[in-house]
């Protein structure tokens, strides 16, 4: 099968997924529909009427963490084409990927003692 | 022929896991439970509040289902019994998974509910720690197999299975994937305890039901990239190669729900010490290790 097709064929999943679910949408609607009651116009927040508004600026406490989350995820495009091909290449595989992931790994270390582990 | 039984074990296997989650949480084995709630969920009245974000409101549960069902895609059952056989199967793996994220947050952003929101930007710290013990375990798994397809992926554990040949990373990769499906000891998005449902606070009816199934196929799909990267897949003796996969894949989910149901739900700044600070260096040693004996003894 060539690769067209497949990505056909995962198309059609996610046509079909989407289908199920609007025909399930519509089978809840022909049971019955949702009565307008002033209580159900608010977030329920566990019973309580909520207070304040939610969409607000959030205060992100693990951005050390994304920031090296970043040069590691990066780093990964590089590494499933090595993986395939390791075996072949051999030692020269292991050395070249070893001064890679040595020199994010001293990254990591620099940042931990710089404190990007702390919560901010 | 082939698709029917796809669907068929999927159904199967989505039913069996509602199953068991309902008796890792409840402790009691109702095998008509799914059923009952699938009832009750289509008569309940799905809400819709005033000012919430109608887009992410709606695409939400649908997207986490797509994204989850995708990933199940790449997964064989036996030889022949796979949706498609990816030549990038593993890769693929991740790229479905990482809709879950997208979902989780328009959750938790839609309905305009602080507990919705205060989850979904949780599992965004979450998907911070355990994205890269997910992704770096698969790497070593490809490394063995010389190949991302998955179906190549099994058979190169005929003579061993991953789960001996690499063992560190199949325990990360399992804690991981657990962090991933959001089972209990990781299931800061949607906290009972404490954010009462969390992403899935504001959902009724039968949006909410949506969203329990993606999450049910989710926890499948991490159950069964779990058995095909580390346990063999369909490999094993006597029984016929789909009743292993199904054997596996249910024990794999039992583990899992049952396991973390003993232990106290871990805060988000916790998983993100313990991931960054011992499981990405150990991940980068399994990668070492691997990388040796690949070479030293091509099994």
């Amino acid at each position: 099968m060539s690769g067209l097709q497949q990505y056909g064929i995962l198309f059609g999943l996610t046509l079909g997924t989407l289908g199920f679910v609007l025909s399930l949408y519509a089978l809840a609607r022909a049971i019955g529909r949702s009565r307008a009651e002033a209580g159900k116009d608010v977030p329920a927040t566990a019973g309580q009427l909520s207070r304040d508004p939610v969409w607000v600026r959030y205060n992100a406490r693990y951005t050390g963490y994304a920031l090296l989350f970043l040069a590691f995820d990066m780093e990964m495009a590089f590494m499933y084409p090595w993986s395939v091909v390791y075996r072949e290449e051999g030692l020269v595989a292991l050395l070249d990927m070893g001064v890679f992931l040595a020199i994010l790994f001293l990254g990591l270390l620099y940042g931990w003692s710089q404190g990007v582990f702390r919560r901010q | 022929m082939s698709a029917v039984l796809l669907i068929l074990a999927l159904t199967v296997g989505v039913y069996a896991v509602a199953v068991l989650e309902d008796w890792a949480s409840h402790n009691r084995l109702r095998l008509l439970g799914p059923v009952i709630s699938t009832l009750a969920l289509l008569g309940q009245e799905s809400v819709l509040h005033r000012k919430n974000d109608r887009l992410f409101f709606e695409t939400a549960p649908i997207l986490l289902l797509v994204g989850a069902l995708l990933s199940l895609a790449i997964i064989p059952l036996a030889p022949g019994l796979i949706v498609t056989d990816l030549a990038t199967g593993a890769l693929f793996f991740n790229a479905a998974l990482a809709y879950v994220l997208v979902a989780l947050i328009m959750a938790g952003w839609g309905p305009d509910g602080a507990y919705g929101m205060i989850g979904g930007w949780r599992f965004l710290g979450q998907l911070i720690a355990y994205a890269m013990l997910v992704v770096m375990p698969i790497t070593t798994v490809a490394m063995r197999a010389e190949s991302l397809s998955t179906i190549t992926i099994v058979e190169s554990q005929a003579q061993l299975w991953n789960i001996v040949y690499q063992p560190l990373g199949f325990v990360l990769f399992a804690i991981a994937g657990m962090a991933m499906a959001f089972v209990p000891p990781f299931d800061l998005p949607n906290a009972e305890g404490e954010l009462a449902g969390g992403v899935e606070a504001e959902y009724t009816g039968v949006r909410r039901m949506v969203f329990r199934l993606g999450r049910m196929v989710l926890i499948l799909s991490v159950a069964s990239a779990t058995t095909v990267f580390y346990l063999g897949g369909w490999l094993g003796p006597w029984l016929p190669d789909w009743a292993w996969s199904a054997i596996k894949i249910l024990a794999v989910t039992a583990l899992m729900l049952a396991g973390g149901r003993m232990l106290p739900r871990v805060r988000e700044g916790t998983l993100l010490a313990w991931a960054w600070k011992l499981g990405i260096p150990l991940a980068l040693v399994n990668i070492f290790l691997v990388g040796v004996l690949v070479l030293v003894v091509p099994l």
